[in-house]
């Protein structure tokens, strides 16, 4: 479609074919920025999500390295994508957060917190002025009302709720390993929901982990929102290296 | 593959087809056409060395400086396009002080450079904007977890948080000489000395415009102008112990 090159420079344009490009590179960018993959997955009364941890240079300090945020204590967040664009979205949702705190009187659900970052990530699509920010957001939370919760907002605005989901370089094949599982998700325990999602990242990886090489994360009823720390992570891998043996 | 730019380069605003923000790309490269700069946290401090191209004769020693303070606990260096490093290092001034307006202690160096990067950050989204052609390299004390930090600031908005960090010309090569060295058992006035050869080592003297070294260091809790005396000597221990090795790789040779 050689005519549609003139169309797709400006974000506000649309091409003859109704495409808007620009959002379309915004996920190639989002995808293929960090090289990264990131999964996440519910199940009866808790979230898990994991993500390569790669530090891209040496010299680097790996403790600066991290995808991982807490929003609010009861909502945390993975982000894939070009790093500097994920530190400012991740600015906006707590901005957001805390003011939904302070004009309500309490702590915001995910689906609205997930619902206003899409509705300001579409003004990027729309506006000429603001480029798309190249970056996935999974939230997670588990919600008073809606028991535990999986949100996934990408760069043109789209958001939904999801059982299962993944985001980065290898999404396809993560999301089509969910698939075969999403049925017996809403049946797993704490345990293995986080081992779920490992053992999903490692098959469309296609390697064994140590614990430095991701970050794990999970949320649980009446809990907060943490990271695990290495030796939870270590215990995981033992154990599905055990059950595999 | 428009690997070249080709019409998707004209704005912060356009991505590639394969993803690429080529703007960013192109300010990272004005960053990697000026002198070497090198970071190092070492033991007792951090430590920061520039090497400053003369573009003329007539230049006052010491004038048109690339290392400044930013707070009394936090001070960077600029590596890249010197009026761009500016605004940031004002930016950075001004943070530091509202952090301390705000809060009432000094802000902490993580604090700082998120807000330096995220500002950095800012102007590769506009586009009425262009991103800065500087990467800024900050030292900074933590008053709380009583450590010392070093941060690179490049022109994406990226940051992190680093042992050692290099930019500029001779950056590839000056990040292998910086693995080699053992950082934490280094002192300050060591790793002045290590930071220092590192610079000269990227040069060669008979190709490159002659350059001055400016240097800072983050110690004892606070940040300051290396003296001009530790400098010069520095300078000279790095050039003597450059010309040595040169004298034994060609006796090696014989």
């Amino acid at each position: 479609m050689s005519r549609d090159s003139n169309y797709d420079h400006h974000i506000s344009i649309f091409s003859p074919n109704g495409r808007l490009y620009q959002v379309e590179y915004a996920f190639k960018a989002a995808a293929s920025a960090s090289g990264l993959t990131s999964v996440a997955c519910r199940g009866a009364s808790t979230c898990a999500m994991v993500t390569q941890k790669k530090v891209p240079e040496r010299l680097i300090d790996p403790s600066s390295v991290s995808n991982v945020y807490t929003i609010i204590p009861s909502i945390g967040c993975l982000m894939t994508g070009h790093s500097p664009d994920c530190k400012a979205l991740v600015s906006r949702m707590r901005y957001e957060a805390n003011d939904f705190q302070y004009k309500y009187g309490y702590p915001i659900p995910v689906g609205s917190l997930a619902q206003r970052i899409a509705d300001i990530a579409q003004v990027n699509t729309q506006k000429a002025s603001f480029r798309p920010l190249a970056c996935t957001a999974m939230l997670v939370s588990v919600d008073d009302e809606k028991g535990p919760s999986l949100y996934k907002v990408d760069p043109a605005g789209h958001f939904l709720p999801f059982k299962a989901t993944a985001s980065g370089a290898k999404e396809q094949e993560a999301t089509n390993y969910f698939e075969k599982k999403v049925t017996d998700l809403p049946t797993y325990t704490p345990d293995e929901t986080v081992r779920c999602a490992i053992m999903c990242l490692g098959s469309v990886l296609g390697s064994d982990f140590r614990g430095t090489e991701i970050e794990v994360c999970t949320v649980e009823r009446g809990g907060k929102f943490k990271k695990l720390t290495e030796e939870e992570t270590e215990r995981h891998l033992n154990d599905i290296a055990e059950m595999d043996a | 593959m428009a690997s070249s730019g080709s019409g998707y380069d004209l704005s912060p605003t356009t991505f590639s087809p394969d993803g690429r923000i080529f703007q960013v790309e192109y300010a990272s490269k004005a960053v990697a056409s000026s002198g070497t700069s090198v970071g190092l946290k070492v033991k007792d401090g951090v430590v920061l060395v520039t090497e400053k191209i003369l573009t003329s004769k007539m230049l006052v020693p010491g004038s048109s400086r690339r290392v400044h303070g930013l707070d009394r606990h936090a001070g960077c260096s600029i590596t890249g396009l010197i009026s761009d490093g500016r605004q940031l290092v004002n930016r950075g001034r001004e943070e530091a002080s509202n952090y301390v307006d705000t809060y009432g202690i000094r802000s902490p160096p993580v604090v700082l450079c998120e807000r330096l990067s995220s500002f950095a950050h800012y102007f590769t989204l506009h586009g009425a904007l262009r991103p800065f052609g500087a990467t800024a390299m900050v030292a900074a004390y933590d008053e709380d977890e009583k450590d010392y930090s070093l941060h690179m600031i490049e022109p994406s908005g990226q940051a992190y948080k680093y042992y050692g960090c290099a930019a500029g010309k001779g950056r590839q090569g000056a990040k292998t000489e910086i693995e080699k060295l053992d950082l934490q058992a280094l002192s300050c006035e060591e790793g002045l000395a290590a930071a220092v050869k590192v610079v000269l080592q990227m040069r060669d003297d008979n190709k490159d415009k002659p350059m001055e070294l400016e240097a800072g260091w983050c110690r004892d809790g606070k940040y300051s102008k290396v003296p001009d005396g530790v400098l010069k000597d520095a300078e000279k221990k790095g050039r003597e112990e450059l010309e040595e090795e040169e004298d034994m790789d060609e006796d090696e040779d014989e």
